[in-house]
């Protein structure tokens, strides 16, 4: 008797988080997704240390490469949260890479190689400047968005086409090469293992929760994409609040670009980070975050990458043909909103 | 034929809105319906027009009893309804928005262009209008554009025509192309109910009058025996309710001072001036400019033109940061769409204008004084929640506003600025913000108070100024701010 009433209990405490926490069955998703996948790997494995060491293998290899499409998503929750969109962070990543790339070059054209700068300070000056670069980008955008008034969807669909089309007719002549410093960045091993990229995504994250959640700046970016008169009504300024939610965009995407230079060693000007702005709106949708602006957590585009990360590791092990695997994104995409949808009546 | 509503009655919930009200229209006169916000009029209107079904009483047509369930209904046995809001699509020209939804089509399905604009161009005629029917709507000007929805509704077959408040956002010259189409309708024997605040104007096209006052006839007769006095008294009732508070002397340094402020459309050299300790109201009907005026104080409408001084230093107010920034607060008109952001909590909410203020060395969020300051004003004006984080919805429409009161007293401002303060706000709470406003004043804050109800301008204004089409005709204080004086010069009497 008493069981079944705890049993009870705990089943509408069930229910009651799948009605009011928003995360809630995005993280029962992921459960199910990580059940899923480990069963797909299998426990065909002569000890349990040998599972596990294949099994961890396996997380860090799918955490590591989606921890720069991981770190565009955490800047794309905020340019939804405010109420925009980005198309263009595949385009300009490839245009900061571009900058980055003709710094770092240790040919004979390289930047800084030509006034002797080399090493470290060489690596360090061509990150900043591919930092602030990004960051210019972005507050291009956001002025495009705020003074120019246009639909963000438009603003970052032109700076898409513009970025990729300069980046590749200027350096159609250069062929840089990365020195084998530079590798270090993401290809240094901790504890015997490439984590790196990870441990950049996760203080990323942890930051930009305490921005979300505990700065002026986070929460005017919640505000205004809830309700932009009310904002400006009460002292907000919009304009300034849009154009930082984009120069941001810009500094995380350059970050990525970093990270994809020292990791590949080059940067395929034509196809690098195409279809990054749709994989990243798609963790920010599976997280939770409102299409429409004013609502989305940090921590909700975290578990959507995740989601999504999970589910194409597991695709590959149980063998589903790469290019169906795009389907099952789709999938996913437009169920997560639907069950949203039914949390909201 | 004749349209007769007779022993009408209408209650939302406990609240009885029409009380056994009696309305008639002939055939070729034009009636003023009349009455002050809440009397009833729109409520009437919408159960002839067949937008909402009356709870008792019948509607007669030439004798012969109807029911309206929908608007269409109402629409094939001749009455058409124009609202406030035009119900015309920018975007299409005059003759497709002639026939949107009925549109005239040729045997191979395709549509009839040249059928829909000869025979848009045959009403036009009728009733003397200059238009191009292949205009596109969006280049019309707004007298333009209701004559094309009249002309949509007599291409209907419609006889009779309900009016509601026509001439509110028209300048004087397209009101009288407005009212000389309403005289080509008459002489053609359509009826049109004319609901209106402007008294003059009443005057001016009316035949006869009918006064509603909370939700009961009071009134009916021929225009050309009363006069706008008259109507005004017959709209408040004789017995205006007292209950204004004392005459002070205002002695308070000066806060607020315009000087020839003008935007047009909107306001046109407006000078005026506040006082520390004082509630000064700025009154009349909508659309005189007064939420523009002050609008335009609070830098979020710019583009004004005039001088704008802060005890006594002229500033040119560029943005609504800045006049945060200057000391002045600002509680804007329609709570829902400006005063809150409903994905937000309460203590946000409550706090949103002093983030910067907040905001420590570290660069984060001092959120324990946040939570004490706003509990502060919680205290201070009474305001009921269970949690600071349960969301700005879960409240009701009093304790929502008093929370964006609260949030602009957290930063103690010099010049509180009130726009229709009580809106959607229900009597008790009313009252407690009146309270609030007043000891505001008491502390020395110089507060504005803009509202179209003249009770609220007399219970908690010092002295008001009432505006008519952009312009401050008068101020009111002391003994002549009644109800009846203000709606004379509301109505530009």
């Amino acid at each position: 008797m008493v069981t079944s009433m705890k049993k009870k209990n705990f089943f509408q405490f069930l229910a009651d988080c799948w009605k009011n926490k928003p995360l809630f069955s995005t993280g029962c998703a992921l459960l199910v997704m990580i059940v899923l996948q480990t069963l797909a790997l299998g426990f065909d494995y002569p000890t349990l240390g040998d599972w596990f060491t294949a099994w961890g293998r396996n997380w860090i290899n799918i955490l590591r490469n989606n921890a720069g499409v991981g770190i565009v998503a955490l800047g794309m929750t905020f340019v939804i949260i405010s109420g925009g969109i980005d198309l263009a962070v595949g385009s300009t990543m490839v245009t900061i890479g571009a900058v980055v790339m003709a710094m770092i070059d240790s040919g004979a054209n390289g930047w800084l190689q030509t006034i002797g700068i080399t090493g470290v300070p060489a690596y360090a000056i061509a990150i900043v400047a591919g930092l602030i670069v990004g960051m210019l980008l972005g507050e291009c955008t956001g002025l495009l968005v705020s003074k120019g008034k246009l639909p963000p969807f438009i603003a970052t669909l032109g700076m898409m086409k513009i970025c990729r089309s300069v980046t590749q007719q200027m350096t159609i002549q250069s062929n840089p090469t990365v020195p084998k410093g530079f590798l270090a960045i993401t290809g240094t091993r901790i504890g015997g293992e490439l984590i790196l990229p990870i441990i950049y995504w996760l203080v990323i994250a942890v930051l930009l929760y305490i921005v979300s959640k505990h700065t002026a700046f986070g929460r005017q970016v919640f505000a205004v994409g809830s309700n932009e008169r009310t904002s400006r009504l009460s002292g907000v300024n919009v304009n300034k609040v849009k154009r930082r939610v984009y120069a941001l965009m810009g500094m995380l995407v350059a970050v990525t670009a970093v990270i994809q230079i020292s990791r590949i060693g080059s940067m395929d000007y034509a196809n690098a980070g195409s279809g990054y702005e749709m994989d990243a709106i798609a963790a920010v949708i599976i997280g939770g975050t409102s299409m429409s602006g004013g609502k989305g957590s940090v921590v909700g585009t975290v578990l959507g990458m995740l989601i999504l990360a999970v589910m194409n590791n597991l695709l590959n092990l149980i063998g589903v043909p790469p290019f169906l695997r795009e389907a099952f994104k789709g999938v996913i995409v437009i169920a997560a909103v639907m069950l949203q949808k039914k949390e909201n009546n | 034929m004749k349209l007769e509503m007779n022993g009408i009655s209408k209650a939302f919930g406990q609240n009885a809105v029409l009380k056994n009200v009696r309305f008639h229209l002939n055939e070729g006169e034009i009636c003023a319906l009349l009455g002050e916000n809440g009397a009833g009029k729109s409520t009437l209107m919408n159960i002839l027009g067949g937008v909402i079904p009356a709870d008792q009483g019948e509607i007669l047509l030439g004798g012969v009893k109807q029911h309206f369930a929908t608007p269409a209904q109402s629409l094939n046995a001749g009455i058409a309804f124009i609202h406030q809001e035009l119900n015309l699509i920018n975007d299409l020209t005059v003759y497709e928005n002639m026939f949107i939804g009925r549109e005239l089509q040729k045997k191979s399905g395709l549509l009839d262009h040249k059928a829909m604009i000869r025979e848009t161009q045959k009403v036009f005629d009728q009733i003397g209008m200059d238009v191009n029917p292949r205009a596109m709507v969006r280049d019309l000007d707004a007298s333009y554009k209701q004559i094309v929805e009249i002309s949509r509704a007599l291409m209907m077959n419609a006889k009779f025509i309900i009016m509601d408040e026509p001439t509110t956002s028209l300048t004087d010259p397209e009101i009288q192309r407005v009212f000389g189409m309403l005289r080509t309708l008459k002489k053609q024997q359509v009826g049109i109910v004319f609901i209106s605040h402007k008294l003059r104007e009443v005057m001016e096209i009316c035949d006869r009058y009918t006064v509603l006052r909370d939700g009961v006839m009071v009134a009916q007769g021929a225009v050309q025996d009363v006069t706008t006095d008259d109507l005004a008294r017959h709209m408040v009732g004789h017995d205006v309710v007292s209950g204004y508070r004392e005459v002070q002397e205002i002695s308070g340094r000066e806060v607020l001072k315009l000087e020839n402020l003008s935007h047009a459309p909107y306001f046109e050299n407006v000078s005026l001036c506040v006082h520390a300790g004082e509630v000064l109201g700025i009154t009349g009907l909508l659309g005189d400019g007064r939420s523009e005026l002050f609008a335009s104080v609070f830098g979020s409408l710019e583009g004004y033109t005039g001088d704008i001084c802060l005890e006594g230093r002229q500033v040119r107010i560029k943005n609504t940061l800045q006049a945060m920034k200057l000391g002045i607060g600002y509680v804007p008109r329609n709570r829902k769409e400006n005063g809150i952001i409903k994905d937000m909590d309460i203590l946000d909410n409550g706090s949103i204008v002093t983030w910067d203020v907040l905001t420590g060395k570290n660069g984060l969020l001092d959120h324990k004084k946040q939570r004490a300051d706003f509990n502060a004003q919680k205290e201070a004006l009474r305001i009921k929640l269970d949690d600071v984080r349960n969301g700005i919805t879960s409240l009701s429409g009093g304790n929502q506003q008093k929370v964006v009161l609260a949030k602009w007293l957290t930063r103690n401002p010099r010049l509180l600025i009130l726009d229709n303060p009580t809106q959607g706000v229900d009597v008790g709470a009313k009252e407690e913000i009146y309270e609030i406003i007043l000891r505001l004043a008491k502390e020395g804050v110089a507060v504005v108070v803009l509202s179209s109800e003249a009770q609220e301008v007399i219970r908690v204004c010092d002295r008001a100024l009432v505006m008519y089409h952009g312009k401050v005709v008068d101020e009111v204080r002391g003994d002549r701010m009644n109800e009846h004086e203000i709606m004379r010069l509301a109505t530009g009497g």
